[in-house]
């Protein structure tokens, strides 16, 4: 089975090499903030899952996930919220926008995989 | 009607065989109800493969673990030497605090001397290279880009560079790490406040703090070093080209 594509969108380069460490059976694509996800997202039509931090410069996550989910082509995609936001009311925010999932920094790397893991899944027959 | 006193030879075969099958049936129903010999053996063992299982099970989650918390360790010490520009060195301690150890305060106290630290063994005016979430302080220990010293906690990891993870009573530090270069304590990582969602610092964050203990001064020193350096070159550079030009 052809492993599925995951766009990474973090502020953080620590956080990128880690997902590269973390996720080496998927195919990953990078941006460092929402304009430039948006972006890639344009130029791989093919993405599967988005990973989403929310404080970031020029378009926050919550503005992408937003953009996201307005857009047709892209609506289907799950987004995981992967934040150090953490109260019930960012929690409540990030679902409200349409987010798939949402992982609190620090976050072990078991239970991000299982998460992945499980939005990824072919859905049964 | 009344049962013939005799029943004809064919039916009387037919009873007698109904009869023995009868018979046959329920011996085959008793020994299907009876463990086979040797059957409490099976259900030990299949109750220590289960238990095995179980165990392998439990092993391998910590096994992932374990490679997870590895795994975090090393890309922590590839990023913190992947730059010589101070100012990267500086945003990735910040990030390995906020995104690795969960820490929602805290700051970088590097000594405004901290080549003569090194070098003499002295120590100076201690500098606040970066802070976070640090907007709302005021009064208190940190103000104006400078630690002015009262924090017992701090000032004894400063002091004698000894990890030191609390909490503490007296001290507004969580955690004091000292950033140390060739055995001089060059500054410290000061943690003030964890995530509300991060209860407290676990055993296995030690080993995120003794890493930056470890790695994050000598990164920060040597590319501060090395941005002196290459400051100094290019102003001599400079002087060299404006007197050639003459």
């Amino acid at each position: 089975m052809k492993p599925k594509k995951v766009l990474v969108v973090d502020d953080s380069k620590l956080l990128h090499r880690m997902f590269e460490m973390m996720l080496r059976g998927f195919p990953l694509v990078h941006a460092f903030d929402g304009r430039e996800a948006l972006d890639r997202l344009a130029e791989h039509k093919d993405v599967e899952i988005i990973l989403l931090d929310i404080n970031m410069p020029r378009m926050n996550g919550l503005e992408f996930l937003t953009a996201v989910k307005a857009h047709p082509e892209f609506a289907r995609i799950p987004v995981v919220i992967i934040t150090t936001e953490g109260t019930e009311d960012d929690t409540e925010r990030g679902m409200q926008a349409g987010a798939a999932a949402y992982v609190k920094k620090p976050f072990r790397n078991e239970e991000l995989l299982g998460v992945i893991n499980k939005l990824t899944a072919s859905p049964a027959a | 009607m009344a049962a013939p006193e005799q029943l004809p030879p064919r039916l009387g075969s037919a009873l007698d065989e109904l009869r023995a099958t009868l018979d046959r049936a329920a011996e085959l129903a008793k020994e299907i109800g009876t463990p086979p010999p040797g059957g409490g053996e099976l259900d030990s063992r299949l109750a220590d493969v289960e238990s095995d299982r179980e165990e392998l099970s439990s092993k391998l989650a910590e096994y992932e673990h374990q490679v997870g918390r590895l795994m975090n360790l090393y890309v922590a010490t590839y990023q913190l030497h992947a730059t010589l520009d101070p100012a990267e060195v500086q945003a990735t301690i910040a990030e390995i605090a906020i995104n690795l150890l969960g820490a929602e305060r805290f700051v970088l106290l590097f000594w405004k001397t901290a080549q003569a630290a090194v070098a003499e063994g002295r120590s100076g005016e201690c500098e606040i290279a970066f802070a976070q979430g640090m907007e709302d302080e005021v009064g208190g220990v940190y103000q104006n880009g400078m630690y002015a010293g009262g924090d017992p906690v701090v000032d004894a990891t400063l002091s004698d560079g000894v990890l030191r993870i609390g909490p503490f009573d007296g001290s507004g530090a969580l955690a004091c790490v000292p950033l140390t270069v060739q055995g001089a304590t060059v500054g410290a990582l000061v943690i003030l406040k964890l995530f509300d969602h991060k209860a407290m610092l676990r055993a296995e964050d030690r080993d995120l703090l003794d890493l930056i203990a470890a790695h994050a001064a000598s990164a920060l020193f040597a590319a501060r070093v090395y941005s002196n350096a290459d400051r100094k070159l290019k102003t001599l550079e400079g002087l060299v080209a404006l007197v050639r030009r003459q």
